[in-house]
């Protein structure tokens, strides 16, 4: 059976999905990740998962970010208003910002394709 | 782990459940992420209200989104807490319900105006996110992970706060005689966000010897003030007289005067038996009652086996 292989960095960060591997039970399935993922890559941990224990949305299904104009729940659109007094403010902003990029380009690139 | 092992090792996001920790750090943990847990609970069911006071529908959409997010926090926020093994959220929302659960002071004061939106999402969004961003460094990993989440969506709130606050600050005079109304009412309890000064709370030391805290309720308010104080007095609002803060020029800091703030009623609301506590933690009870259908049929649900599959290949 096929395990997903989580890999975590260091201790604190998150795990992150880097492949895959076919084994038998648990104890193989870790064995194999060892080897496959957490020899050469930065590794203080890995997760391995059943395949099938594993549910899916994607972009066929969803239409992540909803469908209709969300603009109100973003600080980007307060622009009468300046985050830089705070620098938790500023830095929450900066990375909505960042994710907002991603979500129009991901779109944009979409739309190209059809 | 013992406790000294926990005190030389304490640093940002250095613990895990993977890590054999100790009662009293548990413990501690527990208290703190409840007690941030049930706050974005009643704080959330505090803005609601102002979705109905809005005056625009953009104003109204801004407003189910946050307490949509706040809500989410406390999800995010109980299921670190449940990673600590001292209680199940089931047993954290119960004392929420039974009014056992604590929250911040700020939120057992029910609101009855739209002027009190900027004080609650601007100042108290503010002040709660100034500590936020510092508990990304907390030493219990899975609530700096919440943090990071959390952080993500806040400046959304905090400005949109200052937006409304902006918009109210530049209109009527009306508009702006109401608005320096509630901030002299709101203003105190501000400053009582961040808990007494001088006799720092009780687990304060020991939260901050074992990373849970990484900075002091002090400098916390410190810094709140260095940033809000001047977007106060940009939007024309008056800084109070009572109570008494003063400006030391030379190193940049603020000196609240203690004694003029009213302990007695921030300790009332420590023991969940103000007015205001009654109120808020009763009417959110019958909200919590009005959807327990939902609850029982999703729990009957997963007992029916629907909720996992059972275990591969062990
Ligand atoms: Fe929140
Ligand atoms: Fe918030």
């Amino acid at each position: 059976m096929i395990w997903e292989v989580f890999r975590q960095e260091k201790p604190g960060k998150y795990h992150q999905h880097c492949g895959n591997v076919h084994a038998p039970d648990r104890d193989m399935a870790l064995m194999f990740a060892q080897i496959q993922h957490g020899r050469r890559m930065q590794t203080n941990s890995l997760w391995v998962v059943p395949r099938d224990e594993i549910g899916e949305v994607d972009t066929e299904d969803a239409k992540f970010g909803g469908t209709t104009d969300k603009a109100y729940r973003w600080a980007m659109t307060y622009n009468n208003v300046d985050a830089s007094f705070a620098a938790e403010v500023e830095e929450s902003e900066d990375e909505q910002r960042e994710a907002a990029k991603k979500r129009e380009a991901a779109k944009k690139q979409e739309e190209a394709q059809s | 782990m013992d406790l000294d092992t926990v005190k030389a090792r304490a640093g940002p996001r250095q613990f895990s459940p993977k890590d054999d920790m100790p009662e009293e750090y548990r413990k501690a943990a527990t208290r703190m992420i409840q007690f941030h847990a049930n706050s974005e609970v009643m704080g959330g069911y505090l803005d609601k209200a102002f979705t109905r006071m809005a005056p625009s529908l953009d104003r109204k959409l801004a407003c189910t989104a946050k307490t949509q997010d706040e809500i989410g926090h406390a999800q995010l926020l109980y299921r670190a807490a449940e990673t600590l093994g001292v209680k199940t959220r089931e047993e954290m929302l119960d004392e929420l319900e039974r009014g056992d659960g604590k929250f911040l002071n700020c939120f057992h004061y029910p609101v009855s105006s739209w002027y009190e939106a900027p004080m609650i999402d601007f100042f108290v969004d503010g002040g709660a996110m100034r500590r936020q961003a510092t508990l990304k460094s907390t030493s219990w990993e899975p609530y700096a992970h919440a943090m990071d989440k959390v952080c993500f969506e806040e400046g959304f709130h905090v400005k949109h706060g200052e937006d409304i606050l902006r918009e109210l600050m530049r209109s009527s005079k009306a508009n702006q005689e109401r608005t320096q109304e509630v901030f002299d009412t709101w203003w105190p309890r501000i400053l009582q966000f961040f808990g007494p000064m001088n006799s720092e709370s009780t687990h304060n030391d020991f939260a901050q010897q074992v990373g849970l805290k990484t900075v002091s309720n002090s400098e916390l308010r410190q810094a709140f003030l260095n940033a809000y104080i001047p977007k106060a007095e940009k939007y024309g609002l008056e800084i109070p007289d009572e109570p008494r803060i003063e400006y030391d020029e030379e190193n940049g800091q603020y000196r609240v005067v203690e004694e003029d703030l009213d302990w007695d009623e921030f300790w009332t609301i420590a023991k969940n038996d103000y007015e205001g506590s009654y109120e808020q933690i009763g009417s959110r009870r019958q909200r919590h009652e009005a959807v327990s259908w939902v609850r029982e049929a999703m729990d009957g649900w997963e007992q029916s086996s629907a909720g996992t599959t059972p275990q591969a290949a062990d």
